[in-house]
């Protein structure tokens, strides 16, 4: 397939106005670690590469507030943050082993556009709660702006958060403005053994609900992980304080607990299994219950429950069923090509909803040039 | 409206105004102890917080479920009348306006909380229940709704959804939009959905995060599903005193880049204090401007950032004191939430802005916002939402001097011209309503407004719900390059805007 590298907005616009003239529509790739995430595109047309748009355009520490080229790699945000005692809030995962491709190479306008959320989530909010703004280029051909660069605003439609998750089928990404945070200095990982999905998720739950704003709230395998975090002092009465949650159980350190919970948020533990992956969302006091009917041979809960990846044999079915039946949504992951067309990535839409979101497909891109078929055949 | 003149905020249909008594018939068909149709009983529902403004609507409609929202805006997308949707009416920006000849769909008999579901920690709440009882709803068992807007005791969720509205606490707990979890919808077809709901995500495109903050154009909010979250073990509130007002601007980018998110980070000037004092006496010192300063969380954490926070306020000059206890905090508090009513006392009109800058531009902005008081001989206040750079000035100006509405909205657009050209916005969160709709071209380019303009089309073709809001100029919904025509008509021929 031809592919036309494009590397700034106007390079962009260039590309869509060709698109538009051949009716040629366009797979929008970053660093393409995600390709396989979604229904596959269409591929009549062509691969626009904007993994050239790249860099910190700016960032004020002093505001919380940086400004990004899409195609600049996540860790290089997080390596600018960090040395400045700051982070994102929605504590992007590193899906690229799980979905074959490497590691630490995904882009800030990838996590965007897949709304990759990590395990501080559950606390900090999901990547939507913090893009302010962006640029992009619509089907039209036409560059636009939306939001803003502070904090605080109502100015308008809030359209970065309907781009969040989108997959690139409304328009294409030049330049995002993103909410970050001040990192606590210190956090510890405590773990609480020999849990019944029951009993775990149910203690997770009452540290969700507990003043403790635990940023890692996860269950795997018998096994309760939360994190905590703050200045020393206060970490140091969290830990107590979560001793009294714990109903006579005792809670041990995890001595490599951040990498422990980036291997949650990666899904790393289904990287080298056959299974569909799967993320369910749930009401999370349902997790333990749709978790048991599921019954997948691999999976783990994050979010206080909010969120159960699940493992399960290839091809499958009943996963989203289950899930629909307790009030939640199910996106799959990973899977082949056949199986992902089979079952469906994202989750199937009602008649009245896919008349809205075709309508809101057309506001952006009346012609279907941009990732067609990608989330849904019809759009 | 902030514009250089004064246009026709509400044309009307003389088609639709010909058919009033039929519309008026329809709706009780739908609604039968629901339609306020009489003069008297209609001047209740001219217009809202914005009262600048006034405007009776054709009719005013009281549905008290989904099913017959659902039915009157079915009603009026058949017939091409206009529909305004309306709350407890307290929009700063003209949000809930009501036209002549339109319906004014007010939701505050839908006012029960459905829900109170502390394990998935959310609240499901009809439009009408008013943002403070869903706080009530659930304090007993700990926990609280943490969007404030100071009108909370009068506001509602369903105008809170349409608005995105902050408050007090926003900095520490985000807007509406951060704390709602799902609604159940209404298009203006009348077609019901349901976006988002106990489980997080949207599971597909983020609707309900275009939904939030729409302002009443996209459809009608019937039901929302909000977080709740644990209320704090422990707050301590400082009241930090300067003799300059730059002096609390750097003591505010102080606090934010060492890394401290306070709950609440509220300033006032000399002017606002001397208003407040008089009106409620919370026991402000006479300065040239107060932070009011909320940390919360577990006892050591707070204890430790009021510790810092007092630091730093002393560091920039500041005399620092603290909340003693519960009732002082309380009263320091309430205070600040009457800022805006003790300031109506002492002026016959009032124009409230609502932009937001970047931190750091805070000393240069309220400099040259007294200077521009001096150009347009009005004077102003200045209340504003500290942590997050959203400013609040209050113009006071007096309608019956000829002249003065024209110059107080003129001053106000110049303050909000000021904010965008420092890099920000020019609403924080009380919306663009009629108010600043005239103002978008400063902030959005036209590429920039049609994108907006065709999300619109995308839920309501006809351009019938709320028209008249949000975008300054004429667009009609096309479609593949071709006028959406009904009945062998263009519709609303008569409708110069959205």
């Amino acid at each position: 397939m031809p592919t036309h590298i494009a590397s700034s907005e106007s390079e962009i616009v260039e590309a869509v106005m060709t698109a538009r003239e051949w009716k040629s529509p366009l797979e929008i790739m970053g660093a393409g670690t995600k390709q396989t995430f979604g229904r596959a595109v269409v591929t009549m047309g062509s691969v626009l590469d904007v993994s050239g748009l790249r860099g910190i355009l700016s960032y004020e520490p002093n505001e919380l507030i940086l400004t990004a080229a899409p195609g600049t790699p996540v860790v290089e945000i997080e390596m600018a943050l960090a040395e400045k005692g700051q982070r994102l809030g929605f504590d992007p995962p590193d899906w690229g082993p799980l979905l074959g491709a490497d590691a630490g190479l995904g882009t800030i306008g990838g996590a965007i556009s897949t709304d990759a959320n990590g395990p501080a989530r559950v606390r900090c909010g999901a990547v939507r709660d913090q893009l302010l703004g962006f640029r992009g280029v619509n089907g039209f051909g036409e560059a636009f702006k939306a939001g803003g660069k502070v904090v605080k605003n109502v100015t308008g439609f809030d359209i970065p958060k309907l781009v969040c998750g989108s997959m690139g089928t409304l328009c294409v990404l030049t330049e995002v403005t993103l909410r970050v945070f001040p990192k606590p200095p210190l956090s510890t990982v405590l773990s609480v053994r020999d849990l019944a999905p029951e009993d775990g998720f149910a203690l997770l739950r009452k540290v969700w609900s507990s003043p403790l704003d635990a940023t890692g709230l996860a269950y795997s395998h018998g096994r309760v992980l939360i994190r905590l975090e703050g200045e020393k002092e206060p970490l140091a009465e969290k830990c107590s304080m979560l001793g009294a949650l714990l109903g006579g159980r005792s809670a041990d350190e995890v001595p490599e607990g951040e990498i422990a919970f980036r291997a949650i948020g990666s899904g790393e533990v289904f990287a080298d299994t056959p299974y569909d992956v799967w993320r369910a969302f749930v009401p999370p006091a349902s997790a333990a219950a749709v978790a048991a009917e599921i019954d997948a041979p691999l999976w783990l809960g994050d979010w206080a429950g909010g969120l159960l990846w699940l493992g399960t044999l290839p091809g499958s079915d009943g996963v989203r069923a289950a899930v629909n039946r307790a009030g939640g949504h199910a996106t799959l992951l990973r899977a082949s090509e056949e199986i992902r067309e089979r079952l469906a990535v994202f989750e199937p839409q009602s008649a009245v909803r896919m008349a809205l979101i075709k309508n809101v497909k057309a506001a952006f891109d009346p012609l279907g040039l941009f990732n067609p078929g990608r989330m849904w055949p019809e759009l | 409206m902030l514009t250089d003149a004064h246009v026709d905020i509400s044309p009307s249909d003389p088609d639709i105004l010909a058919h009033g008594a039929d519309i008026v018939s329809a709706l009780r068909a739908i609604v039968p102890d629901g339609v306020v149709s009489d003069a008297a009983g209609l001047a209740a529902f001219d217009g809202d917080a914005l009262t600048a403004y006034r405007q009776k609507p054709l009719v005013t409609v009281l549905p008290r479920d989904a099913e017959q929202v659902a039915a009157i805006l079915s009603y009026a997308s058949e017939h091409g009348v206009p529909v305004v949707p309306r709350g407890a009416g307290t929009s700063l920006s003209g949000g809930a306006l009501p036209r002549a000849d339109g319906i004014l769909l007010a939701l505050t008999r839908m006012n029960r909380i459905r829900e109170i579901d502390l394990e998935n920690r959310c609240v499901v709440a009809e439009p009408g229940v008013t943002n403070l009882a869903i706080t009530r709803a659930v304090e007993r068992h700990g926990f609280y709704y943490a969007p404030d807007p100071s009108s909370q005791i009068a506001c509602t969720i369903g105008g809170n959804v349409a608005e995105n509205s902050g408050g007090l606490h926003c900095l520490k707990y985000g807007l509406t939009t951060n704390n709602l979890l799902g609604v159940e919808f209404i298009l203006m077809t009348g077609e019901r959905l349901r976006l988002g709901g106990k489980a997080p995500g949207a599971g597909g495109l983020d609707l309900l995060g275009v939904v939030c903050g729409s302002e009443g154009l996209l459809g009608v909010t019937v039901e929302a599903t909000v977080r709740i979250l644990p209320k704090p073990p422990a707050t301590r509130t400082l009241l930090a005193a300067f003799s300059s007002v730059p002096d609390a601007g750097q003591c505010v980018a102080d606090i934010i880049a060492a890394g401290i998110v306070p709950a609440a980070m509220e300033f006032m000037d000399r002017r606002c204090i001397e208003a407040v004092e008089a009106h409620s006496a919370p026991g402000y010192p006479a300065c040239e401007g107060v932070l009011i300063i909320d940390a919360d969380g577990i006892a050591v954490e707070v204890d430790d950032a009021i510790a810092r926070i007092g630091d730093i306020a002393r560091r920039n000059g500041a005399e620092v004191r603290e909340a003693k206890d519960e009732a002082e905090r309380g009263k320091l508090w309430a205070g600040r939430k009457a800022a805006f009513p003790a300031m109506g006392r002492l002026a016959p009109d009032m124009l409230c802005m609502d932009g937001t800058i970047p931190r750091h531009q805070l000393p240069a902005v309220l400099a040259r916002m007294a200077e521009m008081s001096k150009e347009y001989r009005l004077g102003f206040c200045n209340v504003f939402h500290a942590g997050d750079g959203n400013l609040h000035p209050l113009i006071i100006f007096d309608v019956m001097n000829p002249g003065e509405l024209d110059r107080a909205e003129a001053f106000g657009a110049d303050i909000l011209k000021l904010c965008v050209e420092v890099g920000g916005v020019l609403t924080g969160e009380h919306g663009v309503g009629v108010e600043k709709r005239d103002l978008m071209p400063t902030m959005f380019t036209e590429a920039d407004l049609a994108q907006q303009q065709r999300l619109k089309c995308a839920f309501d073709g006809g351009g019938l719900l709320n028209p008249g809001k949000v975008f300054p100029t004429l667009s009609a919904c096309v479609e593949g390059g071709h006028m959406h025509v009904k009945d062998g008509r263009v519709p609303f021929p008569n409708l110069p805007r959205f």
